[in-house]
């Protein structure tokens, strides 16, 4: 049996009809993490013991007749930035290559209640800081679709698993597109959840008021049900909110608006044509689709790039060689710090932490990060005003299709406008997903980002499956299929 | 608002050693970036209020109970060097 052709629910539905047993699904999706590893360096860690372990505890359990979730059984990787008891948790950095974790993430400790079979940790840009994963310390993921363009970032281990089919489902993180982006590079769902409804308690913190964790997955469906498997209010994470479901029509009442700043300069044809595809679809459904301006847009990147280095640049003051991470001699406190930061780090990480410094430095705070906030609440209140219009947004997700490995290293706002698209919805705090549309003339993926009003992350999971349908688009890398 | 930035002094703050081929390539790589966002200034925002919560919701702290979470070797397990439960770093002055 293929199961990375099966849905979630279809793989459990099996495992109750006793036509499927996790142990089987286990033994398959580790056979493909090992063929294609070679090629694609989408994990950091396989956890085979372990994980065999727990496929035969999920066995018997279903066997009795007793599995603890809909999703018990299911294996699942997860993005090396979340932590994972007596595992490493590197994020992809030097300076973390020798921490082990001594608890669980609130989102691990839910899915492993769930009985989820953890199948190991995936590579992304150090710090989840990049679009690439070519900032790993521990070297790039390759796109699946095609090994000489990268996977995108900064999860780009966690959408390549999914897309190969070395893991069902994986958990990222997203920042300012980091689970949409490579999700759309690869081929397959990336869901950013509203700010808040998914605990970040375990999460490593990069920039704290944009970062949310959230599922890549083979199908809308199966987004909607990890999701729902690790949301809900936490008190270990002071920012998580109590939920209170907003609901807006799903069906062919359901109104959409077209960006158009998000679909001017820097974006391609390719990318355009695929939104211009799915309005097609939409409007012979039966649904209203405008175009509407949100010119703060053009802003977002300016923004993002002051308040995600200054947040990082104070979360990451904390790895200074006396609790954890590596340390380096100095004959001073201060003089080992320098000297650990200066050897733990990579050059976009440093590069952030100095920028973030600068802006948070006497005499230029207000001009820089004050500054930012005031326009990340004027964009915030424009996103407000437009979802009095319309219930949804569309874009595409990402201006152009995968590049290729080195083409975006040399200036850094080149690598930065590759998240132009997804970034505004980091700094509103609204949910937002990627769902693949098509094929590029160099057969790379192509993808559609929806957006909608803060809490109203069922309804939009609701509509997006119903867009997955029209656009019927289903099909996978042949990378295994290649190699055999 | 744009100014050059003194790197070796941001460099200083932010507590990394950096080499001179460092220095130079971070200072062309941030007055890139700092020009780009310098667009901010221009923005006519000062009325806006500034939230740290992107919902604007109120931090919910948790009630200041001490409960079951690390033990105090656990919480010292990562430590490049620990003596008798304390963290061990070099002397803080020349």
């Amino acid at each position: 049996m293929n199961v990375s052709n099966l849905s979630i629910s279809e793989i459990s539905n099996l495992y109750k009809n006793k036509e499927l047993k996790p142990s089987e699904v286990y033994e398959e999706v580790f056979t493909n993490a090992s063929l294609s590893e070679s090629i694609i360096h989408a994990h950091l860690k396989l956890f085979q013991d372990e994980a065999t372990e727990a496929s035969k505890l999920s066995d018997e359990r279903y066997e009795k007749g007793n599995p603890l979730s809909d999703i018990d059984g299911i294996p699942i990787a997860i993005k090396d930035n979340i932590n994972l008891k007596n595992h490493e948790t590197t994020c992809s950095s030097k300076m973390l290559s020798n921490y082990v974790s001594p608890y669980d993430a609130t989102v691990i400790k839910k899915l492993r209640n769930n009985g989820v079979i953890f199948t190991g940790k995936t590579n992304l840009d150090e710090f989840a800081m990049g679009s690439s994963t070519e900032n790993s310390a521990f070297g790039p993921t390759k796109n699946p679709w095609n090994p000489e363009h990268v996977p995108g970032g900064s999860s780009g281990g966690s959408a390549a698993v999914v897309s190969v089919g070395s893991a069902v489902a994986s958990l990222g993180s997203d920042t300012g597109g980091s689970i949409r982006q490579p999700a759309s590079f690869c081929g397959v769902v990336g869901f950013k959840p509203t700010y808040g409804t998914v605990s970040r308690y375990g999460l490593v913190a990069f920039a704290s008021s944009l970062d949310q964790i959230g599922p890549i997955t083979n199908s809308v469906e199966d987004a909607k049900i990890l999701y729902n498997s690790i949301k809900g209010h936490d008190p270990l994470d002071a920012t998580s909110i109590k939920e209170s479901l907003v609901e807006i029509p799903t069906d062919k009442n359901a109104k959409v608006g077209v960006v158009k700043e998000l679909m001017e300069e820097g974006i391609s044809d390719e990318s355009r044509k695929e939104v211009e595809k799915t309005i097609k679809l939409l409007k012979e459904n039966g649904n209203k689709v405008v175009e509407v301006s949100l010119p703060l847009t053009k802003m977002a990147l300016s923004i993002y790039y002051l308040i995600a280095p200054a947040e990082c640049s104070a979360n990451l003051s904390r790895f200074d060689g006396v609790r954890y991470g590596i340390r380096e001699a100095g004959s001073t406190s201060y003089e080992m710090m320098e000297n650990t930061r200066a050897e733990g780090f990579g050059e976009e990480v440093k590069k952030r932490i100095l920028l973030g410094t600068y802006a948070l430095s006497a005499g230029y705070y207000d001009a820089y990060y004050g500054q930012a906030l005031k326009a990340r609440s004027a964009i915030t209140k424009d996103f407000e005003n437009i979802f009095k219009e319309v219930d949804y947004l569309i874009s595409p997700t990402t201006p152009t299709p995968a590049f290729k490995f080195g083409e975006k290293t040399e200036n850094p706002l080149e690598m930065y406008m590759s998240d132009l698209c997804t970034i505004p919805a980091n700094l509103a705090g609204i949910p937002a997903i990627s769902i693949p549309t098509g094929l590029s003339k160099q057969d790379m993926p192509l993808s559609i980002q929806l957006m909608s009003p803060a809490r109203t992350d069922s309804s939009l999971l609701e509509f997006s499956e119903s867009i997955e349908k029209l656009l019927s688009f289903n099909q996978r890398t042949s990378l295994l299929e290649d190699m055999k | 608002m744009k100014k050059d930035i003194d790197i070796k002094s941001v460099a200083k703050l932010a507590a990394i050693n950096l080499t001179e081929t460092d220095e130079k390539k971070f200072e062309k790589d941030l007055n890139i970036i700092l020009e780009h966002v310098d667009a901010l200034s221009k923005m006519n925002i000062e009325d806006e209020e500034i939230n740290i919560h992107p919902l604007g919701e109120i931090l919910n702290l948790r009630e200041d109970v001490s409960s079951e979470f690390l033990t105090h070797d656990e919480a010292m397990s990562n430590s490049p060097e620990t003596e008798d439960g304390h963290f061990v770093v070099p002397p803080s002055l020349d």
